[in-house]
């Protein structure tokens, strides 16, 4: 939409055409709009059935009081209250926002320094050094998960390693099955994912305000928070953006390492509608969760305009 | 009941897939026998590719069995209800005893005629019993397991003796249990010395704070079968709560000093079983399907290869000794006195203790 917009708006530049032209490049604009209509209708068509159609089913669910006959089909709000008044729903939630707030953070702070390198010093090797950042998102995310098993494990490649460089006399406590290790595998599998929006943010950037800095005295550490990191902003909210949303509904990285404190909101999501049955209950704790994302989205979408990055 | 396949997974999509379709495949029409079979199975039962387990049937049908049989699989039986209660209409399905209640009450079952069955009578009445509601056989019951204690007697500092020993301190840290609302419960109710399946409220407060109480000496949650063996393979869990003895034989196998304790409050057993759909009119086949099922030699090959128990004991002298041992079928005395059965849950029941595992897993 913003997009369309522009082009609409864009003529009133110093180069603008007399009248005749505006109501031609119109008449284009009008047909190429049906074309992206076309275009657009398959996507709009599964968003429609698997995304708008399967919230207000899960919308009218929540309100029921229980999963399958006619008499559960009653209208309650005792769902809304019930999780109103159980800490252990809200304590979940908050453990799952924080979680994915701190994975959020860790990835996009050490996905930074590679997307720096990738865009600005990398040269002639960038497009094999992206091939081989984007190469393990190739793998199952399930394998990757259980790989950290591997590595975390009691008798796994980190402590073994300890334990041969003398570091350790026994094997340390095992470093799985917390909330630690939900952060530390999420953070290795999100960090490719971070680095793309803010590398191709970073691309886009004129080298000629950089020379200019430095023609000015600007050192370089002066140049990069003056310029670089504000220029580079739209890209840092969306890799954090791209990490905290994912990660907030995630089920099965905590169900494999969590452990007894590590779970999150998606595991108790997943076990109200697959094994306890209670798809009522998994509504309202969806539904909750969407809101609860949807609003630093909405924050953030004030403060910075998205879609800017996809544009040339 | 039994292993969870990574397809438990798709289950929330293939669900909202199912509702927008209106779901009624299989929906068989009243031509009888020329139908096949539908049976909504566990993977790893299918005769299409285990027909030792069906022999009589695999013999007869031979190289046309898949015009007289097809599957539909899920994960747990909380997906197989859920399929049945939307609707999906097959002819046979394979539940666990917990949920076999739920079944009848909701209509979903027809009463078994027994005397169509040939091997009926190698059933104890004990196994026969669980599967009787409202007076009416409902199940055949056939595949039987323990859950119990699987100890690494190299690791820990101290064999436990009994449920209740889960409790203890010193192995702080190096418990797996199984991610189940009702095992847990149940497990905990034991090591309380109550009735698991008879309690107040003011005895399911206690339960849930026991289980709180169990937290620090948790190590994680299991899923499913290959978890129980990585988990005490690794020597990351000392001690795995409701394993099943085929993840004991397996280790055993491969050299890991493993025990599969007897519990001083017993060990508990899951009986899964057959049923046959209220609407379904292919009976024809189901009891041919039941009938070979139950079949000595079926059940023999079922406990020879998947170290499960069965339910027709008439199979006992057919099965290798080491399997027998391992299912404690040579002294059937005190198999039957010292094996806690799960029993089938009520609709309440199983919120209560959904909604008790809810809030343990939820806790710090």
């Amino acid at each position: 939409m913003s997009a369309e917009a522009d082009v609409v708006r864009r003529p009133s530049g110093p180069d603008s055409e007399p009248t005749p032209r505006k109501r031609v490049r119109l008449n284009e604009q009008l047909r190429t709009t049906g074309q992206v209509g076309v275009m657009i209708a398959p996507t709009t068509l599964w968003l429609f059935f698997l995304l708008v159609l399967p919230l207000i089913m899960m919308t009218l669910l929540s309100f029921r009081s229980g999963s399958f006959t006619a008499e559960d089909s009653a209208f309650t709000l005792s769902n809304y209250q019930r999780f109103l008044q159980d800490a252990s729903f809200q304590r979940l939630m908050l453990r799952s926002l924080w979680v994915a707030l701190l994975v959020a953070l860790y990835s996009v702070v050490l996905a930074y320094p590679l997307a720096y390198y990738l865009a600005f010093r990398a040269k002639r090797r960038q497009n094999l050094l992206l091939t081989l950042l984007i190469i393990p998102a190739w793998t199952s995310f399930l394998l990757r998960v259980l790989a950290w098993r591997i590595i975390l494990g009691s008798d796994g490649m980190l402590n073994s390693l300890l334990l041969l460089l003398g570091l350790t006399q026994e094997t340390l406590p095992i470093l799985l099955y917390s909330p630690t290790a939900v952060i530390v595998t999420l953070v290795y599998i999100w960090i490719p994912f971070a680095a793309l929006p803010i590398y191709v943010n970073l691309q886009r950037i004129d080298l000629g305000l950089l020379e200019g800095a430095a023609d000015l005295g600007a050192t370089p550490i002066q140049a990069f928070m003056r310029i670089t990191l504000p220029l580079s902003m739209p890209g840092i909210i969306a890799a954090l953006l791209f990490v905290f949303i994912p990660t907030v509904g995630e089920y099965v990285t905590p169900a494999l390492v969590g452990g007894p404190s590590g779970q999150l909101i998606g595991n108790i999501i997943w076990d109200q509608f697959a094994r306890a049955l209670n798809w009522p209950m998994g509504s309202v704790l969806s539904l909750m969760m969407l809101v609860l994302v949807l609003l630093p989205l909405l924050l953030t979408s004030r403060l910075v305009r998205l879609s800017g990055l996809l544009e040339g | 009941m039994k292993k969870l396949s990574p397809t438990a997974y798709l289950f929330p999509i293939v669900m909202v897939a199912a509702v927008l379709t209106g779901c009624s495949a299989g929906a068989g029409d009243a031509t009888g026998a020329t139908e096949p079979l539908l049976v909504l199975e566990w993977t790893g039962y299918q005769m299409t590719e285990f027909p030792q387990f069906f022999q009589p049937f695999t013999d007869k049908y031979g190289d046309n069995l898949d015009q007289v049989i097809e599957y539909s699989f899920f994960g747990d039986d909380a997906e197989a209800l859920t399929k049945m209660q939307t609707g999906f209409e097959a002819d046979l399905v394979h539940p666990c005893n917990s949920w076999w209640q739920l079944y009848v009450n909701a209509g979903l079952l027809q009463p078994i005629d027994t005397s169509r069955l040939e091997y009926w009578d190698g059933i104890p009445d004990e196994l026969k019993q669980l599967g009787q509601f409202n007076g009416e056989q409902y199940i055949v019951p056939w595949d039987w397991g323990y859950d119990s204690l699987l100890v690494r007697a190299d690791l820990v500092p101290e064999m436990p003796d009994s449920w209740a020993d889960l409790w203890d301190p010193q192995y702080a840290r190096h418990i797996a249990i199984w991610d189940s609302a009702e095992q847990g419960y149940v497990i905990t109710a034991l090591a309380l010395g109550l009735d698991p399946w008879n309690t107040t409220p003011e005895e399911d407060e206690m339960i849930k704070q026991k289980l709180l109480d169990l937290k620090p000496n948790v190590l994680t949650y299991w899923l499913d079968f290959t978890e129980v063996y990585n988990l005490s393979s690794s020597g990351d869990a000392w001690i795995v709560a409701n394993a099943w003895q085929d993840a004991y034989g397996y280790l055993l196998d491969e050299g890991y000093d493993v025990e599969y304790l007897d519990p001083a409050e017993g060990r508990l057993s899951w009986v899964c079983g057959y049923g046959i759909n209220a609407n379904s009119t292919n009976l024809d086949l189901a009891y041919e399907f039941l009938n070979a099922a139950i079949a000595p030699e079926s059940m023999a090959a079922l406990g020879n290869e998947y170290l499960y128990g069965f339910s027709n004991f008439d199979a006992i002298p057919l099965v290798d000794e080491n399997v027998a041992k391992l299912l404690n079928f040579t002294d059937l005395d005190t198999f039957f006195a010292n094996t806690v059965f799960y029993q089938p849950l009520t609709e309440e029941k199983r919120q209560a203790m959904s909604d008790i595992w809810t809030e343990v897993k939820a806790a710090q």
